[in-house]
């Protein structure tokens, strides 16, 4: 055998988790490296990639309590451009929940591309929270590739908070009959931030559903793009396909482009899409101001009930709940001075 | 309390209010009454500071303070309320954060602290009592999915918590049924004292069988065209308003 040299560098001082759940394991993934190995007895083992980020091993029948959270964190350990692939592999008949958060913890010009690739075998289930808070020098692209057998569920909510260029890319095949694919996302930004979302959801067996919830909030000169293709093969019979992306501008300056598409190529399916863009509703804000609500809390509580309904679908409630406080919190514009950090990220 | 002298206002370049006066003094309940577009919600609005309406001419004292210089958060602190026609559905922001702020923000500017939560709990759990009020109430979006008498519960509701001295109900009745217009009514009577003032914008005499007026105004074409005792609500409702129009 020879030397095994475990990479395992010291999690910084500054970095808190904001969003610590009680039956949650925590891995770190630190510049794109697995820190530790990590099973527990629900039969859920996470070891290192082939070359890197994590690969993830969810045994046939698995029902998981509660989450494992991975975190990965970029710090001035390795500066360079990192590229890390991650496999999720979900076994038949299993109920798994992983939480990924990414945050950058000194101040330099990040480049990270991540892969994540899931494979749901049948009947499985699994959700998949993306939780996103880098700082304003940081690109960060994410590639989703998901595999649907026969009957399984997944459900990925993403929650974009910060970064200066991020790209959430997703594309989900429906292989099995009777998947179920669901894809929600928020995404907020400010500045000169942009985040761009693209998604393609094919369809290519008959009876699967698959729906798509994107909502943003863009201040400032933010720019954001969706791009959104629901393809449906030939024999996709009796396919359901929902999209909608709506987003809501708070300056003259912001930006976002719209794109969804449809392509269908069976002719027995319920499709549909839908695209908006708009400003903040005048009526709802008199109406919080004549009970004495100041205007930029009602502004606040209007943006806040404009993502309430995507971050509604996160099934963890206390999860969901400590996300919608950390949404409130960066819509306050609170990041930049996160709970025990020294940095000034924004 | 309310002081309102010449006051012109409109929208879109189009003038609605052509030059109003009225006096309520604490204790009043004043109805006013007109065909619609008269120029009765655009009154309701301009005293509430909606933006949207331009203001040129007149002045309007509340207290001997001029209203028309403050903006509507301002205005409602100072303690004025406007019960809309139209509540607005707000997705996403409970009741219970959405009376919380408000109260708050109201506490402050009467240089009180916070309310704690269980004080809190208790008022509301009072208030939601005087419009009959379920407590699941509480936890559910402002508006969201209620029908239409509940959101007008919801406003007299509203105006319990936060007690406001003048309180505008523009066509509270409006889709009510006769339950429903009851139980609004009734929560009006039992908020009413010697020291606060309600202003019932309202088309029929049919709300004001349950809430008395001290003065009910006839408003036309911008202008009040006739005051008088509440038994001028009857006779509109006997006669129309065209007799009052063509006697002009």
């Amino acid at each position: 055998m020879g030397l095994q040299v475990k990479y395992a560098p010291e999690i910084p001082e500054v970095f808190k988790c904001r969003v610590p759940l009680e039956d949650t394991g925590q891995v770190y993934l630190m510049n794109g490296f697995l820190r530790d190995s990590y099973s527990d007895k629900s039969g859920i083992d996470i070891v290192p990639g082939e070359t890197s980020g994590f690969k993830i091993n969810v045994e046939d029948g698995t029902a998981q309590n509660g989450s494992v959270q991975l975190i990965s964190i970029r710090d001035s350990a390795n500066t360079a451009p990192v590229s890390m692939e991650n496999e999720i592999n979900v076994g038949k008949d299993s109920t798994s929940s992983f939480l990924i958060c990414t945050h950058t913890l000194s101040l330099n010009e990040f480049v990270t591309e991540s892969f994540i690739k899931i494979e749901a075998d049948s009947y499985s289930s699994s959700h998949i929270v993306l939780m996103q808070n880098e700082h304003n020098l940081s690109t960060h692209k994410i590639n989703f590739i998901i595999n649907l057998q026969k009957g399984a569920f997944v459900r990925v909510n993403i929650v974009t908070l910060h970064g200066a260029l991020l790209e959430n890319n997703i594309e989900a095949s429906m292989m099995g009959e009777g998947a179920v694919c669901e894809l929600n996302g928020i995404y907020l930004a400010d500045g000169t931030q942009q985040i761009n979302t693209k998604v393609i959801m094919n369809h290519l067996v008959p009876h699967c559903n698959s729906s798509q919830l994107f909502k943003g909030i863009l201040d400032n000169e933010a720019k954001a793009s969706f791009s959104g293709r629901i393809v449906v093969a030939k024999d996709a019979q009796k396919t359901e396909a929902y999209q909608s992306n709506h987003n809501l501008l708070l300056s003259r300056k912001a930006k976002v482009y719209a794109q969804p598409q449809l392509e269908i190529y069976a002719d027995d399916v319920k499709c549909s899409h839908g695209a908006t863009s708009g400003r903040l509703d005048q009526n709802a804000l008199f109406y919080m101001r004549s009970r004495g609500i100041g205007s930029a809390e009602a502004k606040l509580l209007q943006q806040i009930a404009f993502v309430y309904d995507v971050l509604e679908k996160i099934e963890n409630q206390e999860l969901r709940g400590r996300l919608q406080d950390m949404v409130e919190s960066r819509l306050r514009g609170e990041f930049s001075h996160c709970a025990n950090c020294s940095m000034n990220c924004c | 309390m309310l002081t309102i002298k010449g006051l012109h206002a409109s929208i879109d370049g189009k003038e609605i209010l052509k030059g109003i006066d009225l006096k309520v003094k604490p204790g009043e309940i004043h109805a006013i009454m007109g065909p619609n577009g008269s120029g009765k919600s655009t009154l309701s609005s301009v005293l509430a500071g909606r933006e949207t309406f331009e203001v040129h001419g007149g002045e309007v004292l509340f207290e001997g303070v001029n209203l028309l210089e403050l903006n509507p958060e301002e205005r409602a602190r100072m303690g004025i309320f406007l019960g809309f026609q139209y509540p607005v559905e707000i997705p996403g922001v409970s009741n219970v954060n959405f009376m919380k702020t408000a109260i708050n923000e109201k506490r402050k500017y009467q240089n009180l602290p916070p309310m704690t939560a269980a004080e809190f709990l208790k008022l509301m759990r009072e208030k939601m009592a005087v419009v009959e009020m379920d407590n699941s109430f509480s936890s559910r979006g402002v508006n969201v999915g209620f029908s239409g008498g509940e959101k007008k519960r919801n406003e007299i509701f509203q105006m319990a918590m936060l007690e406001p001295k003048l309180a505008i109900l523009d066509e509270t009745d409006s889709g009510l049924d006769i339950d429903a217009l009851r139980i609004v009514a009734a929560g009006v009577n039992k908020l009413k004292t010697n020291e606060n003032s309600f202003i019932i914008i309202t088309h029929y005499q049919r709300l004001l069988d349950y809430i008395i007026p001290d003065v009910v105004h006839v408003l036309y074409n911008g202008k009040i065209i006739k005051t008088a005792g509440k038994e001028l609500a009857l006779e509109v409702e006997e006669r129309g308003y065209d007799w009052l129009i063509k006697g002009e």
